[in-house]
């Protein structure tokens, strides 16, 4: 299936611009994949949000299986995408609401991903419940130094404040998760 | 583990080293307390997962952003100050366009209505005509000509096929011309016993009113449309009062 060539980093540097968080790697991996697996989702009952539900959740597990350094050398993140992909909309399709409908079967050989056997989806949903405690301004600070990976003096420039307010900022929104995480940690030895 | 929090120094040192923002010589030293110290162990371990956290934080929010934007619409984009004069004479010129051909009030209360049809669910395997399901993922995907151009070839098979005239009308209706809807969805709005009766009429009478034809819109009787009437009774009830 043809697929939309992208302006960005060729293939093999998407991955490692991948694991920097590079947003052209990002977008390079979007504009070059998500469209096979739009035309996938499509044709099997699925709608436009759907497929890029999908797709985006696809994405986070490259992200962080190309983060833990769990990616084989040779990957490649085309097939690796469609695969969980297609996984995870084949999940939906087959349950009940869907589970009368007819799946058009993909002629792409399986690839393996890892991803049933050493719970990344937990450690994804783990690390997403961990993030959504953060209140807003402490994501703007933090997103910017460790997302972005902007110096101090670059987003106190960016938020009109201190170098030092920032990197003040920054440690006590990092405790604040820590405190959260014991407290919930607590709970979790507590229950019987 | 200990749930005492760390020092900023502590702090910071361990960032530096999860961030591989350390010295070598600093990082082998820190390597060495690392191995030695099981509390400074499973603190790294702690911080190392909550920048995880936020770095996933923000891979999904590029995300997201990524996903309203149009598909294969990647690449260069022009510097903040050029895109800024742009800008400016873009305004400029939509401003005197939009003077000249501002929309008429029938082009408004169609544009206030319109929405292309979502199209069908297909499976291709579950269909005898792939070709027909392979157009409908051109269709849903936006690609109203290529649509057309597959279903063409079927329609000139079975020219009164209502699921082949009504989307072959929709595709037109989606690139804003409904003078090329208008004949196929005629004769669907008043055959009963197709299943497209409704929306065939709704979109008929939506194409009258964007071309003028206020009178061919009065005449629909639209306003039965269980799902649409109350828009079709309101719309006719402006058309009425001009």
């Amino acid at each position: 299936m043809p697929t939309t060539r992208p302006s960005g980093p060729a293939t093999g540097d998407r991955l490692a611009g991948l694991r920097r968080n590079d947003p052209a790697s990002l977008r390079a991996l979007y504009t070059t994949h998500f469209p096979t697996v739009r035309h996938f989702v499509l044709a099997n009952h699925g709608t436009a949000n759907d497929a890029s539900d999908v797709f985006q959740e696809a994405v986070t597990v490259l992200w962080l299986r190309a983060r833990e350094g769990s990616l084989a050398p040779d990957t490649d993140p085309g097939a690796f995408l469609f695969s969980i992909a297609r996984n995870k909309w084949l999940d939906v399709v087959r349950s009940a609401a869907h589970r009368r409908m007819t799946i058009v079967h993909d002629q792409r050989p399986a690839v393996a991903t890892g991803e049933a056997d050493d719970g990344i989806e937990e450690r994804l949903a783990r690390l997403r419940s961990i993030y959504d405690t953060l209140d807003d301004k402490c994501r703007t600070v933090l997103d910017r130094f460790y997302f972005e990976r902007k110096d101090l003096a670059t987003i106190a420039r960016e938020l009109g404040v201190e170098e030092d307010s920032i990197r003040t900022i920054k440690y006590r929104c990092m405790m604040k998760l820590r405190a959260y995480r014991d407290a919930l940690r607590g709970e979790k030895d507590l229950r019987p | 583990m200990s749930s005492t929090a760390p020092d900023r120094e502590t702090f910071e040192a361990i960032e530096a080293y999860v961030l591989d923002r350390m010295p070598a010589e600093e990082r082998a030293a820190f390597e060495r307390r690392l191995a030695a110290d099981p509390k400074l162990r499973a603190e790294m371990e702690l911080e190392r997962d909550q920048i995880l956290a936020v770095e996933l934080g923000g891979v999904r929010r590029v995300l997201a952003a990524l996903g309203h934007e149009e598909p294969g619409r990647g690449g260069g984009r022009a510097p903040w100050s050029l895109l800024k004069y742009a800008a400016g004479i873009a305004l400029l010129l939509a401003g005197t366009l939009w003077w000249f051909l501002r929309p008429s009030d029938n082009e408004r209360l169609f544009a206030e209505h319109f929405t292309a049809d979502p199209g069908l669910p297909v499976a291709m395997s579950a269909t005898n005509d792939p070709v027909f399901a392979d157009a409908m993922v051109s269709y849903k995907e936006g690609r109203y000509a290529k649509a057309r151009a597959q279903w063409a070839p079927l329609l000139q098979r079975e020219p009164q096929n209502d699921t082949l005239r009504y989307y072959t009308a929709s595709t037109f209706l989606a690139e804003g011309d409904p003078e090329a809807a208008i004949p196929l969805l005629e004769p669907l709005a008043t055959t009963d016993s197709t299943a497209f009766v409704h929306k065939a009429r709704w979109y008929l009478f939506l194409a009258y009113v964007r071309t003028g034809a206020v009178d061919k819109a009065m005449a629909l009787p639209v306003e039965k449309d269980p799902v649409r009437g109350e828009r079709a009774r309101s719309i006719k009830q402006r058309l009425g009062a001009r």
